[in-house]
């Protein structure tokens, strides 16, 4: 299971299943670029794989104002 | 994936360049995308002094970095825009990120110039975000040309210059058109402004700012309601996402063979610029807007 928080949103999401920050990426309906990923603090590309356990910040790029 | 320069690990993926950067590389890249912008539009000369005009968010925060790390002579301004819950947090944290970087960081209050935004939301009945932009360019510039500054940067990056472009374009609006570029130079009390990140996306940006450490502000405006061209910044994102490289290709291309034609279109239908009557900066009529809007506020506390 990955944890997810996405955004400001404190509360987080999990996920079964993911295998890549790819899948994670289409699971949540963004492209590759709309979005850093980051896990322990490095930012991840799309093709890096997840673990079972891993907790995962996605942080939208779009200013919003 | 691995980094294109050096073949560690790759923490950004840029489908439009056909590459990916380690946090090092990708720093270097950044930085040559912006050097890139200064020498191709001589936004810069040496020695000159720039002011950026920093709201606290990413991009403003990444491109003082940016100058500086480039050996420029920069200083920020930032417009505390008087609005609750807001405007007191997001300065603290751009004045606590320029001290602890030894940046010079002016703040000017719009509270004690007249013109605090929720007053003037409920005086003037305009949309908000076009007001408050009036506003904040007028004392941008205003503060540059008061201090001495050659030139006021502003964080716009390439998602926002394209999605500009779009809107013009969909309007064939030849004045916007003709004045639309990384670069405008100074003329009577205007300074040049620059835009030294238009080489670079809001994904870009938001990787340099992580990258380096950099605590920008994250939330909306609590009065912009979605930012402007968020639509058209949703198009051209499908378009990126399926030919990578149409954003870059559709501006430099505009740039190169397409600015030329809209050159002074305009200007002979537009109004002549005159000193406003109170403030003595550029206007259109015989007071400026700012000064107009400071009226409005000032009969609606009566």
């Amino acid at each position: 299971m990955i944890t997810v928080t996405l955004g400001t949103n404190n509360t987080p999401a999990t996920f079964e299943k993911i295998k890549t920050v790819l899948q994670l990426l289409n699971n949540l309906h963004l492209r590759v670029n709309d979005a850093l990923v980051i896990r322990d603090g490095e930012l991840l590309t799309p093709d890096r794989h997840l673990r079972p356990g891993d907790h995962v910040a996605i942080r939208p790029v779009v200013s919003r104002g | 994936m691995k980094c294109k320069r050096c073949g560690e690990t790759a923490a950004v993926k840029l489908p439009s360049h056909h590459a990916g950067f380690c946090p090092d590389c990708f720093e270097l890249f950044f930085k040559r995308q912006v050097e890139t912008a200064i020498r191709r539009h001589a936004m810069i000369a040496p020695g000159e002094k720039v002011l950026v005009a920093v709201s606290g968010g990413k991009d403003s925060l990444a491109l003082m970095r940016v100058l500086s790390d480039l050996g420029h002579d920069v200083a920020g301004l930032h417009v505390h825009l008087g609005i609750p819950d807001s405007s007191d947090p997001v300065c603290a944290r751009t004045e606590a990120y320029c001290r602890e970087n030894g940046f010079a960081l002016h703040v000017l209050r719009m509270a004690e110039l007249g013109l605090a935004i929720p007053k003037v939301k409920d005086a003037v009945h305009r949309p908000i975000c076009a007001v408050c932009g009036k506003i904040k360019r007028h004392y941008f510039n205003r503060f540059a040309y008061e201090n001495g500054y050659a030139a006021l940067a502003t964080g716009h990056n390439l998602d926002d210059e394209t999605a500009r472009l779009f809107a013009n374009v969909l309007r064939w609006d030849e004045a916007y058109l003709g004045g639309q570029g990384p670069s405008l130079p100074a003329e009577g009390r205007f300074v040049r402004k620059i835009k030294p990140l238009y080489r670079l996306t809001e994904f870009e940006t938001a990787a340099y700012c992580f990258l380096k450490g950099i605590d920008h502000w994250k939330a909306a405006c609590p009065y912009s309601g979605g930012a402007s061209f968020t639509s058209h910044k949703r198009l051209l994102a499908d378009l990126e996402y399926t030919s990578p490289g149409q954003k870059t290709a559709f501006y430099e291309a505009f740039l190169a063979k397409g600015r030329q034609h809209f050159r002074g279109e305009g200007n002979d239908a537009g109004p002549v610029l005159q000193p406003c009557a109170r403030c003595g900066y550029p206007s259109s009529a015989e007071v400026c807007g700012v000064c107009r809007i400071r009226s409005l506020v000032e009969k609606a506390g009566a």
